[in-house]
């Protein structure tokens, strides 16, 4: 299509300071007081991301030192207890404070609206009181370190966590703030996914990203206050002793894992779906080539959200769960594989006769899609109850959640920082380092982590500090690839955050990607557009031009010009007729719910309103 | 959002309930915690007893939603809302109790020894 | 906690942005929402996404609520009885009418009412606040009867539901003192004995006596004389200047009035002086007032001279003395029934009171030892209500069966004294209670649980009731000052749609702790 092509440029002379130079000129102290004060989703994701990489490099520090102790039998560095209070911080701070947050809280806040067309969230003041949430949880789960470490593993369980000396009280506070900030984070993604669509975006003109955080909203709003209430009964157990899961008192430590992993599985959700959102939209752009099963992979979202709250029991099958129990939560956990399958195969499609781009992020979206696989298929084997009992607490269940949690959503993570960096910091990073760092994880991610599957299916039990010699070979495996893991992903972050000055000034579009934060000037300013939007139709790349290398732009056809109507910039899914059009770029494939040719949607017809 | 009631109006940018809605419901609950008190004092038998309680309180709740809370008048997607709250809490008990509920009081210890009764006596019927 | 839309338009702090197409929001309307109706659908959907997530968080207690009542009904309709219905149906309509005012703000708010606002709120606070001193009462009284959560809940109460004595009133050989109450009393402690539940034989010997109370005014003591405080009072006053007096045993109190005496005492608790050039001598003086001409000739100085008031020389005080002791030897059979204890009749019958027994009183029992507690009873009485110038002290000590360790308590004296506040009379059981107490047999254990999750549950309904508390004092504010409009009202309808979810989770809690049949 589009034989007849007309430039439209994007790139006109943007007026407003971008979000990262609002107070370009002002004294040092109000400068840093707009970061710490500020209501702008932008900047606070960019404080979100500080944050998180923060505790990435103390979550890897802490995987380094665990991997270390474990490259000899015996002592190697440190003594058990050390070593135990390690691998619970490796744990606490990675989950709590790095997976959980790192797309939904950081990318998502700082992407999603403008996908969205909208200039903020729907409750910005909201969004910052959990970024400080998030921060107050955070030290203080860092804080357990000064206090001696917490010794617990990351998932608190009593009746060792009511017993320890080490101070949990101090880590469940922290969780607990932790999981207020994701639960206002979801609850302000889902009012803002709801009410800030601009007219002519409904439901099925998402991003699938957008999708995914939607799934992940629902999950955080509905699962983690169960996880509030649970490390806020545990802290009243510690110093109350109110005896609700202590056995010598008449409780139930059982009941503990059911709270426990009442939220804990959906957060498993939690954290692997805005990955899969992320992957949806690197893997079609990078591809140029529309996503295979838009539907699909949006409605698995959601329904990988809904089992989410149904197969919580397959982490108790060896904790004297009922066998009634067991077989229901075993069953129930071989349909995730239908939703996480679905999405695999659209990718795969998707890839299918693509013309693909081997940017840095499509290295990292592919090495996404092969470590996602390994991990969904061994958690088969895992929900598979007679197999459990062998490979329970041991190194396979450990590998299995890595290449899950890590090679899957922190490898989604880093390939949506690089993709989306050059929006949000207005830089191009460097394309060899990128490249050869995304290689450089994904082989130390492997050695790592599949030597893990060999020693857990031989019995090599998770948690230990010693080991029969036999298992040797592996951990010196093992943790060789941690170093070269942790080396590629530590040079990743400092490339990264040297492109601040080093990198070449990014364009608009500099992979020539179809949604709508494409279309806002990089970075944006504070509302994020400076002009009405066009909605285009998502993941269809014919109007886009490679100008000059990572420089995209739009050439619409001219019979299809999009007419803009002047009035607000800011256009949401209402019946206000002086709102922006959405246009619909190809008369032949009208996206729902517009008018096919292109003009202006009537206001009779709200779309967004439809379907809530 | 607009009612069909004749009692409600609505006004600016909301449904407004009723004076007659407002006291009715309140006086309705009301006079259904005095119920409720009442019934308790009554011996239906013990499983009896709790379903009035609840359905009681069922029908409390229902009123305080539809009409306190305006959610009969309100966006069908808050009903939606609420209700997923209710029906994921339902799935956190009914799935909970399924293991629970199959608890055998058996010393791990010594699993060929008779089940272990609950210590102290069952309540009396009633 | 609530989110809502924010009255000011802020324009997010900064001061880059002004664009003309916005130049038409009214000043409560934030920056990025296009007007009051995009605003409010906002923050409505916002606070119903939060009473999700607060159905959620609670549902949890729920859980475990249901959970141990599953398993354990016996814990649930045993423990209840410690519930009072009353508060619990007075706060259940405390809170509904706060509800009704709540929504009826949010009417007021829509219509522009402003009095009619204030009023509203003024009044839901005035009811979460009278929510708040019922559950106070509540808790207070529990915990002085020691009906804790978990650990802490070690009352002693007998099956029935009847309260008993509370724990620490240990026998290990300390006296006991009771009133009367009623026209019988009953002193007794409690001791934690592992022992057959079905054959209480608990044996303990008393030494137990009828004492009589005399009250009046404090002894006029002359000179001369010796005067023994153990027998002929032990509160006196001497009056008179430059008298020679002299007091054997243990003195209470000894108030002199006067200039230049000399007083020779053994101990006394208190000697207050007013006057001047006045003598003490004696063994110990606990505690002495007057002025720094008193010579003081004490082996251990009781410190500095506090200075004389009034009070201190108070001739005219009441006070209480144990004058004639009656010792108890008739020991009462078993059981009580026997000589017709029930509902006043027959109270004389076979002329066994006054008597003592040792009585099995079975208690709760939530101890990991499981001990259970019996109790050491003296029943004495002839069922006329007295006032309370009698008293019984009993000292018991019990004895260890052959079978068992010697005397597994001694380490567990304690010093408490039966009568005074701490201790609640037993309250004779009625035949019903009685009849009861039988089909219920001993309580059953882990009965803590039971308060475990009440007061889980109402604590965490009492913080949102407190949370209410606040948010509503801050409405209360902006409605003083008119912030409220009729396209504005949107935090006033989510504080009471919060409120209203406090309300609604009540609604729950009140039959599922309080309505146990």
């Amino acid at each position: 299509m589009a034989t007849t092509t007309k430039q439209v440029r994007d790139d006109g002379p943007v007026n407003e300071p971008n979000f990262l130079e609002t107070y370009k000129g002002k004294p040092l102290k109000t400068r840093i007081l707009s970061w710490m004060l500020t209501l702008d989703h932008k900047r606070i994701g960019m404080m979100y991301l500080f944050g998180i990489l923060t505790s990435l490099i103390i979550g890897g520090a802490f995987a380094l030192l665990v991997r270390t102790e474990l490259w000899a039998p015996g002592q190697t560095i440190v003594a058990q207890d050390t070593y135990n209070k390690f691998f619970t911080l490796h744990g606490a701070v990675m989950v709590f404070l790095v997976i959980i947050p790192g797309i939904p809280a950081a990318l998502g806040n700082i992407i999603m609206p403008i996908q969205l067309g909208a200039p903020d969230v729907a409750f910005p003041k909201l969004n910052l009181a959990s970024f400080y949430l998030w921060t107050s949880g955070a030290l203080l789960l860092v804080g357990a370190v000064p206090f001696g470490g917490l010794d617990t593993g990351w998932t608190l369980y009593t009746p060792y966590s009511i017993e320890t000396k080490t101070p949990v009280l101090v880590a469940t506070s922290g969780v607990f703030l932790l999981g207020f900030s994701s639960i206002f984070t979801g609850l302000n993604f889902l009012v803002t996914i709801h009410k800030f669509r601009p007219q002519g975006m409904g439901w099925f003109q998402l991003p699938l990203n957008v999708w995914a955080i939607y799934a992940t909203a629902i999950m955080q709003v509905l699962a983690t206050p169960v996880l509030g209430i649970t490390v806020l009964l545990l802290s009243v157990e510690r110093f109350g002793h109110i005896g609700i899961f202590d056995p010598n008192l008449g409780g139930d430590p059982v009941l503990f894992q059911h709270f426990f992993w009442f939220y804990s599985h959906p957060a498993v959700y939690i954290m692997i779906i805005p990955g899969m959102g992320v992957i949806s939209e690197m893997i079609s752009t990078f591809s140029r080539k529309s996503i295979f099963g838009y539907r699909f992979i949006a409605y698995s979202s959601i329904s990988l959200a809904l089992l989410s709250f149904l197969v919580w029991g397959h982490h108790m099958f060896v904790s004297g769960q009922s066998r009634l129990a067991n077989m229901v939560f075993s069953a129930l956990t071989f349909t995730v594989g239908i939703p996480s399958a679905i999405k695999v195969f659209n990718w795969v499609a998707t890839l299918y006769k693509g013309d693909i781009r081997l940017k840095t992020p499509m290295l990292y979206t592919l090495s996404f899609v092969l470590l996602f696989t390994i991990g969904g298929l061994t958690g088969l084997f895992l929900g598979v109850l007679a197999i459990d009992v062998h490979l329970h607490d041991t190194y396979f269940v450990v590998a299995h959640f890595h290449y899950v949690m890590m090679g899957s959503t922190l490898v989604a993570f880093l390939g949506a920082l690089h993709y989306w960096w050059p929006k949000f910091t207005g830089r191009m990073y460097n394309e060899s380092i990128g490249r050869v760092c995304a290689i450089g994880v994904f082989f130390g991610f492997n050695l790592t982590f599949l030597p893990q599957f060999v020693m857990g299916s031989q019995g090599m039990p998770r948690r230990y500090w010693d080991y029969d010699p036999r298992y040797e070979i592996y951990h010196q495996l093992s943790t060789i690839g941690a170093f070269v893991l942790g080396i590629s992903m530590f040079v990743t972050v400092m490339s990264l955050i040297a492109s601040f000055w080093t990198g070449k000034r990014a364009p608009r579009n500099p992979w020539g990607a179809s949604s709508l934060e494409w279309q806002a000037p990089t970075p944006p300013p504070l509302y994020n557009f400076e002009k009405p939007v066009v909605v285009h139709e998502l993941y269809n790349y014919d109007d886009l031009v490679e100008v000059e290398e990572d420089v995209w732009e739009r050439r619409a056809p001219i019979d299809a010009e999009p007419a803009e109507v002047p009035g607000d910039a800011h256009a949401h899914a209402k019946d206000k007729p002086a709102h922006a059009v959405a246009v619909a770029d190809d008369p032949t494939k009208p996206a729902a719910g517009l008018s096919s040719t292109g003009g202006p949607v009537p206001p009779t017809v709200p779309p967004g309103e439809e379907e809530e | 959002m607009a009612s069909t009631d004749h009692h409600d109006e609505h006004h600016g940018i909301s449904h407004v309930a009723s004076i007659p809605v407002l006291v009715g419901t309140g006086g309705t609950l009301l006079l259904l915690t005095l119920v409720t008190v009442l019934a308790t004092k009554v011996d239906f038998g013990a499983s009896i007893n709790l379903g009035i309680a609840m359905a009681i309180a069922v029908v409390k709740a229902s009123l305080v939603i539809l009409f306190f809370m305006h959610l009969k008048y309100d966006k069908i997607f808050h009903t939606v809302v609420f209700l997923s709250a209710i029906l994921a809490a339902a799935l956190f008990v009914g799935f909970t109790l399924m293991d629970t509920g199959q608890y055998q009081h058996t010393n791990i210890w010594d699993p060929d020894s008779p089940p272990v009764a609950p210590v102290g006596p069952r309540p009396t019927a009633g | 906690m609530t989110e809502k839309p924010h009255d000011s338009h802020e324009g997010h702090g900064h001061d880059a942005h002004a664009d003309a197409g916005h130049g038409h929001h009214p000043p409560f309307i934030q920056h990025h929402y296009d007007d009051a109706q995009h605003q409010f659908d906002s923050g409505k959907l916002g606070i119903w996404l939060f009473l999700a997530q607060e159905v959620l968080f609670f549902s949890a207690l729920f859980v475990a609520y249901i959970l141990y009542r599953y398993h354990h009904p016996e814990i649930y309709s045993y423990a209840h009885k410690y519930l009072d219905v009353k508060y619990g149906a007075i706060n259940t309509a405390v809170l509904i009418f706060s509800s009704l005012t709540a929504a009826w703000a949010v009417r007021a708010a829509q219509l522009r009412q402003r009095k009619l606002l204030i009023a509203c709120i003024a009044v839901t606070i005035l009811c979460a606040l009278g929510f708040l001193g019922i559950k106070y009462i509540e808790y207070s009284h529990k915990y002085h009867e020691q009906i804790l959560f978990g650990r802490y809940f070690d009352p002693c109460v007998s099956s029935g539901g009847v309260p008993l004595l509370t724990k620490s009133n240990h026998c290990a050989g300390h006296k006991s003192t009771v009133q009367w109450k009623d026209g019988s009393a009953t002193a007794g402690c409690y001791q934690d004995i592992d022992q057959d539940l079905s054959k209480p034989d608990v044996q303990a010997d008393c030494q137990v006596e009828e004492v009589r109370i005399e009250r009046g005014k404090p002894q006029r003591v002359s000179a001369g004389a010796p005067h023994d405080c153990a027998k002929s009072g032990s509160v006196v006053v001497v009056k008179g200047d430059g008298g020679a007096y002299t007091f054997t045993g243990a003195c209470d109190e000894i108030m002199v009035v006067g200039n230049g005496n000399t007083i020779q005492l053994d101990t006394a608790k208190k000697v207050a002086v007013k006057g001047q050039n006045n003598t003490i001598r004696g063994k110990a003086v606990d505690a002495l007032a007057g002025d720094n001409t008193t010579k003081r000739e004490l082996p251990k100085d009781p410190g500095s001279l506090t200075a004389v008031t009034p009070a201190d020389v108070d001739e005219n005080k009441e006070v209480v003395r144990e004058a004639d002791k009656k010792p108890i030897t008739e020991r009462c059979p078993d059981p009580l029934a026997a000589i017709g204890h029930g509902g006043g009749h027959g109270a004389h019958a076979g002329g066994k009171y006054p008597c003592w027994r040792v009585a099995y009183q079975p208690a709760v029992c939530v101890k990991k030892s499981r001990k259970d507690q019996h109790g050491v009873i003296v029943e004495y009485g002839d069922h006329k209500v007295r006032d309370d110038s009698v008293r019984i002290n009993a000292t018991c000590k019990p004895t260890p069966k052959a079978t068992e360790p010697a005397d597994p308590f001694a380490d567990t004296v304690r010093t408490t004294k039966l009568g005074e506040k701490e201790l609640r009379p037993f309250h004779r059981p009625t035949t019903h209670e009685e009849h009861e107490r039988e089909a219920a047999g001993p309580p059953p254990e882990n009965t803590n649980m039971f308060f475990t999750i009440y007061f889980a549950m109402t604590g965490l309904h009492g913080i949102h009731v407190l949370v209410g508390v606040l948010v509503f004092l801050w409405l209360l504010v902006r409605s003083i000052k008119g912030h409220f409009r009729p396209d504005y009202f949107g935090p006033i309808d989510f504080a009471a749609l919060y409120w209203h979810i406090v309300d609604l989770i009540w609604i729950f809690l009140f039959p599922l702790l309080y309505l146990i049949h």
